[in-house]
């Protein structure tokens, strides 16, 4: 590489983050584009062999900067970290390996002096019950960036019910990993919307509570941790479990079912045969006022099938920094409640981050259907974003 | 090279290294050859000293690496085999020829990032990783002197940290220099496979594929080496995510 080269990659960058992602990659190929773009155009791709030989070796840091911008005109200046989690350590035997590895994250972002710091994926269900092992900090405040998951899960299944013209209030409501601060969140907005609600999770005691709960406000509600058992077909599902499940059972759900795969990662295996049912990718938000990447990781990070879409966690950072709310909005398990989404969907909203157009495994949903979407979105948040908004600034 | 069986090694720490001691031995020699070089650069940076104090503290530098390279040779004799060094080898000349073009340009900096900075993260990880799996007093002697190569790292680290602060952005653009230079040459000495040909160390083939058998491995090595790097280049203030850029586009 010859010195002009050297003198750019070399360029010190004064960090003044308002903002910072935390986050890791789902998948090895995922890991591989990112580290490809690291490596630049005119070196060859590491082989797969040494992708997996190298990078359970990279320690936390930042990987690029992301500046966004808000359809009201406002801008924040952010970085993306990555705590480079290898893809098969997302379970629970690495859970101190990985919790140490957001910690040191979480003191990048610290440093950088983020004002706010929201925690992507896998790093949020990692930290949401131990936000006491993240590190001291003076001026930084966490968010798990739930709230605004849960308010893009709800909206998608509003909207995928009302495309495949269903009534939501005759649904049974399956919700795996209920008792996570996602899947609690879910069930709360959701549960006075439905028929029933059978709620499934690793830990009967929470189970008990959250039904306990559910039944004082007069909801129809039945708990089991072994998805075969309840007694009822679901035919809307939502899969929030902490944990990959490929092979997840959904034996007990309506052939016909809508079905949310609302984890990070994914909950449900691509193959995994659901019949009938129509699966989606949930939590998913669009940015409709620009997202750039310094360097450019479009399409890298945000692996989407449409521009600027990004998981509801990260992107409750975002709004909360484009609004200069820098409080930590989502924190600790069980606390989102039908007011704290209306909130954040309210600042999303005002800054011009909707729900993201529908899709899964095999691409988009909505074709030829959004004429029969008439949900909450219209009614409340402004013109809905084109699919083919690209980033602006 | 033949393994020589000591009459001084216990019987029974001989028994238990005979099958591994060939391994073992390239493992020394690798070791051994990286502290005569270290001493050798600590013997060239007295010589462009302007200062005692600086002068004094190489040439004590100097010494303990030799002291280093000499316990190796000691730890090699006690499980049979005799170590050997060769600091003209083709990656340790490129080597000791980077370290030399800084004494060449009186850059005392330079040689403290090359020396402290890239071969001594290097020195310090793998001697911890050999440290942890060798047996006996071999591994107290790999963890004793990457507990000691970690003081030196140290104590460079406060000259460094005050120079970048003068100027970041010269002193980062220096820093990348070196490391196109150094860090190219030991991450072809830490790929997973020599595709070069023969080190010129090893004393039979290349012990690369062998390091299983003590539970070790050429990719363990490397990403240790290059972790502690990254931690290292952190420590002296320069931003992750440049450093991140750095290391993965070194070769493989």
């Amino acid at each position: 590489m010859g010195d002009a080269a050297a003198g750019v990659t070399t360029r010190t960058r004064t960090i003044d983050a308002d903002f910072a992602l935390i986050g890791h990659q789902e998948s090895w190929r995922a890991a591989a584009d990112v580290l490809a773009v690291l490596r630049g155009p005119e070196r060859t791709p590491l082989p797969d062999d040494e992708i997996k030989d190298i990078l359970p070796w990279i320690p936390p840091r930042a990987v690029c900067h992301v500046d966004v911008g808000s359809t009201a005109g406002a801008k924040a200046r952010g970085l993306y970290i990555d705590s480079f989690i290898p893809p098969d350590r997302l379970e629970a035997a690495y859970v101190h390996e990985n919790i140490a590895r957001v910690r040191k994250a979480a003191a990048c972002a610290i440093q950088a002096g983020a004002k706010i710091v929201s925690l992507g994926g896998f790093s949020s269900i990692l930290i949401e019950g131990n936000f006491d092992q993240l590190p001291e900090r003076n001026d930084t405040v966490f968010t798990t960036g739930n709230t605004l998951t849960v308010a893009f899960i709800v909206q998608g299944i509003q909207k995928m019910c009302a495309l495949e013209g269903r009534n939501l209030r005759r649904s049974t409501l399956l919700i795996v990993g209920a008792t996570g601060d996602v899947g609690s969140g879910c069930v709360r907005c959701l549960a006075p919307l439905v028929r029933r609600v059978l709620l499934s999770a690793r830990k009967g005691e929470r189970l008990r509570g959250l039904a306990a709960e559910l039944q004082d406000d007069g909801v129809q509600v039945e708990i089991a941790t072994d998805l075969q058992r309840f007694s009822a077909e679901a035919d809307v599902v939502i899969c929030a479990a902490s944990l990959a499940s490929p092979s997840l059972l959904l034996g007990r759900i309506a052939s016909d079912a809508i079905v949310c795969d609302a984890g990070y990662p994914k909950n449900l295996s691509p193959d995994t045969q659901m019949l009938g049912a129509t699966v989606f990718f949930g939590g998913l938000g669009q940015i409709t006022g620009g997202m750039r990447f310094a360097p450019d990781f479009h399409g890298i990070l945000n692996r989407h099938p449409f521009p600027d879409v990004v998981h509801g966690c990260l992107l409750e950072g975002m709004a909360l920094a484009l609004e200069h709310r820098f409080e930590p909005f989502s924190q600790g398990r069980g606390f989102i409640t039908q007011e704290r989404v209306d909130e954040i969907e309210t600042i999303a909203a005002r800054h011009g981050i909707y729900l993201a157009p529908l899709y899964n495994a095999d691409g988009p949903l909505e074709d030829g259907l959004n004429a029969r979407w008439n949900g909450r979105e219209d009614e409340s948040m402004g013109e809905r974003p084109s699919r083919t908004v690209e980033s602006s600034f | 090279m033949e393994p020589l069986i000591d009459v001084n090694c216990s019987p029974m720490e001989c028994t238990s290294l005979s099958s591994s001691a060939p391994i073992w031995q390239d493992i020394l020699a690798q070791a051994m050859t990286g502290e005569l070089l270290a001493a050798m650069n600590y013997a060239s940076l007295s010589e462009i000293g302007d200062d005692p104090a600086e002068v004094a503290d190489a040439l004590e530098h100097a010494q303990g690496e030799r002291g280093h390279a000499a316990a190796f040779a000691a730890e090699g004799r006690k499980i049979g085999v005799d170590v050997v060094n060769n600091v003209g080898a083709k990656h340790w000349k490129r080597l000791r020829d980077a370290f030399l073009r800084c004494i060449t340009e009186r850059d005392f900096i330079g040689c403290l990032i090359v020396q402290e900075i890239m071969l001594e993260s290097f020195a310090v990880a793998s001697y911890s990783r050999v440290g942890r799996v060798a047996p006996g007093s071999l591994g107290e002697t790999f963890a004793r002197i990457a507990a000691e190569e970690e003081d030196h790292v140290d104590h460079a680290m406060s000259i460094l940290r005050a120079e970048r602060a003068s100027d970041p952005q010269r002193f980062d653009d220096k820093v990348y220099r070196l490391h196109l230079d150094v860090m190219t040459t030991l991450a072809q000495m830490l790929a997973k496979e020599c595709k070069d040909g023969h080190c010129e160390v090893c004393h039979a083939s290349c012990v690369k594929p062998s390091l299983f058998d003590v539970n070790l491995s050429a990719a363990e090595l490397r990403g240790a080496s290059l972790q502690q790097y990254l931690k290292t280049l952190d420590m002296l203030g320069i931003p992750g995510e440049v450093t991140l850029r750095w290391v993965t586009q070194l070769p493989v």
